[in-house]
């Protein structure tokens, strides 16, 4: 009988990612319970969660001695300068959307998008980030009657924004 | 002849110059849709749901349907002009239509393909008006078990089907149905899972959580390199010669028949309804030693199959409330935001949007044929926008489509959450399609399993005691436990990209 002398290990995101699973089943079971599984009507609002916790849990664990058995294959990584760069400007935009209004937040949302990270030409990023900033806002606006919010700010939204 | 009658109501509904607006700009965004190779079906139509939420139902899923079959088509542009499919169903179309590009001949596979989806969506159209009755009375005599059972099927199907691991494939189902459960348990009233977040007593938005996992995910997952030089196609001319209208013909046919079919079982998405079709071409094709190298039935086939496919799934959704594929329960979704439920009810509580919807696809089909192939110039300049470009404005969209759904800056959070979640679940090759469906069909699969418990005092055998719901459930079972009984899947579903 002939094994491999290098054995191939589990990734670490792969069992990360079988911890966080494991741990999601085991908390909604554990909360499910405490919801009420049956009542004297009949099912209680816990009874489906905890069925689905269960089946959360147990496949975390098959998965798990699937991979200790045969490791399996990872997508390939992302790259981590874009996630974080559209991840935190997206935070940022959600966060001062209410504050400065969308026409505000989001032409500097684009312009980073644009100006920053794309580097485009000062003409094609303003014009762009124009339009889809104060452009969608009057066509959502007024065009197809949905609000989008504007600035909270007094001084701001005395000035349309 | 009540068929013929309802339907030709629904043209009259259809007709209105309003709803041809609508069904005229779904087919144009559905189109940029699936031109642009960062957004899918999925995620298009959930992100242009928000812009239909103020328009009256029929208006709305007619724009939304529109959007759905017009992906279908704008996905085979890019695989014809540029080798890169701007959707999975269209992947295998690069083969032959691209090869077709290089000899000049881009006009005849795209006229080719744009009149094979006709035919394909029209016949699945007829078969949607041929079944609506019977199945529609047929799923009125369902009861909750048997739609409980129904939709146990209808899950495991995509569950077995979804990527190469069914451990892997669970995990995102029960995903799913946990994220539906958040907010007010439907029965009881009791909040579940909110942790004291006033705003989620109402649940997750569905609209935040799917714009999250499908697209926003897949502008984080892009690597450096990937951007598409784009080269003007030339186009000797836009008809087929009278040849290649022969060879294409039994090509239709039999992807009209591969895609009907397999439209109508749940789990089984455009993908490989193309991909079989094109390997039914390799089998009974008379050219089939010119495959590969820019046969036209390469085009024709998977072309046809495809839409065939796409208008096929909605026989399940409307007669019985089944969504067949992700794209298709996110349609159901907007169904449900609209106060439509879909299934036998539909016919008989909302018959005249039901056959105006209908008419509409038919039109719709029609309208794709007359816009596509001579606005393909129009199309293709899309992709010579700079990808910084590209990215700024879809993002821009996705913020807008996740705020507008309850005019709360806490779903542009969600989605940015789920966002990153999709990126995990990508990274950890867990398929995002079962996690979709029980996403839309969560709610209803527990309503009408304690529904069904309640009618049998908490006794489970209420499953075995029916025969309809018995013999869906050992269906469903079977399906699960396939992997133990060893029992192999096709390789076109193994390596299925759209799940």
């Amino acid at each position: 009988m002939t094994q491999s002398p290098t054995r191939a290990r589990p990734a670490r995101s792969v069992l990360a990612g079988i911890a966080a699973f494991g741990a999601l089943g085991a908390y909604v079971l554990v909360s499910s319970v405490g919801l009420g599984l049956w009542t004297s009507l009949g099912p209680g609002p816990g009874l489906f969660p905890f069925a689905m916790g269960a089946v959360l849990a147990a496949m975390s664990v098959l998965w798990l001695l699937q991979e200790l058995k045969r490791p399996s294959t990872t997508g390939e990584g992302a790259d981590g300068g874009l996630v974080l760069a559209v991840v935190v400007s997206l935070v940022l935009l959600a966060a001062l959307l209410d504050l400065l209004g969308f026409q505000l937040s989001m032409f500097l949302f684009l312009m980073y998008h644009l100006k920053i990270r794309g580097k485009r030409s000062w003409l094609s990023a303003l014009l762009t980030a124009l339009a889809g900033s104060v452009g969608a806002f009057y066509a959502f606006n007024y065009g197809l009657n949905v609000a989008l919010p504007v600035s909270s700010i007094p001084v701001l939204n005395l000035i349309g924004l | 002849m009540d068929t013929l009658n309802e339907l030709l109501n629904g043209f009259a509904a259809a007709l209105t110059w309003q709803n041809l607006i609508f069904a005229f700009l779904g087919c144009l965004l559905g189109t940029v849709i699936g031109v642009l190779p960062g957004i899918g079906p999925v995620a298009g139509v959930a992100l242009l749901i928000p812009l239909t939420l103020n328009m009256d139902p029929t208006g709305s899923i007619i724009m939304l349907c529109a959007i759905f079959y017009g992906t279908a088509y704008g996905g085979t542009i890019t695989s014809v002009l540029l080798n890169t499919p701007g959707e999975a169903a269209s992947a295998i179309t690069t083969i032959d239509g691209h090869a077709m590009t290089k000899m000049g001949k881009a006009g005849a596979a795209l006229t080719i393909a744009a009149i094979g989806s006709f035919v394909g969506g029209t016949i699945a159209t007829l078969g949607l008006v041929a079944a609506a009755k019977p199945l529609g009375e047929l799923g009125l005599l369902v009861g909750p078990p048997e739609f409980f059972a129904l939709m146990v099927v209808g899950i495991s199907l995509l569950v077995a089907l979804a990527g190469k691991s069914m451990v892997k494939a669970l995990i995102s189902g029960a995903l799913g149905l946990l994220i539906s459960m958040v907010g007010i348990d439907p029965v009881a009233g009791a909040p579940r899972f909110t942790f004291g977040m006033d705003r989620l007593l109402d649940g997750v938005s569905f609209v935040a959580v799917i714009v999250g996992v499908f697209g926003l995910s897949e502008i984080l997952s892009y690597r450096k390199g990937e951007s598409t030089v784009v080269h003007a196609p030339g186009f000797r001319s836009l008809l087929p010669t009278r040849n290649e209208w022969r060879r294409s013909a039994p090509s239709m046919a039999r992807g009209t028949g591969i895609g009907f079919g397999l439209g109508l079982i749940p789990g089984m998405t455009g993908s490989v309804a193309s991909l079989l079709s094109y390997g039914a071409e390799k089998k009974f094709s008379k050219h089939r030693n010119e495959l590969g190298k820019g046969a036209v039935e390469g085009v024709a086939g998977p072309e046809t199959a495809n839409n065939a496919h796409a208008n096929a799934a909605l026989i399940p959704l409307f007669t019985l409330g089944i969504p067949a594929s992700p794209t298709i329960a996110v349609l159901m979704g907007a169904f449900l935001q609209q106060g439509l439920t879909p299934g036998p009810t539909l016919f008989t509580e909302h018959s005249e949007i039901a056959w105006a919807i209908i008419a509409s696809l038919f039109i719709g089909n029609l309208l794709l044929v007359l816009l596509n192939v001579p606005l393909v110039g129009l199309w293709t300049s899309i992709l010579r926008v700079p990808a910084p470009i590209l990215t700024a404005l879809i993002l821009l969209f996705m913020v807008i489509g996740a705020y507008t759904i309850n005019f709360s800056v806490f779903d542009v959070f969600v989605m940015i959450g789920f966002g990153l979640l999709g990126l995990a679940l990508r990274h950890l090759e867990i398929p995002l399609a079962p996690m979709v469906l029980t996403l839309v069909l969560g709610p209803l699969m527990e309503r009408s399993l304690r529904e069904s418990l309640e009618i049998s005092q908490g006794d489970f055998s209420i499953f075995l005691n029916r025969p309809i719901s018995a013999v869906l459930i050992a269906l469903g079972l079977l399906i699960i436990c396939s992997p133990l009984l060893k029992l192999r899947k096709p390789k076109a579903l193994t390596d299925d990209p759209e799940t």
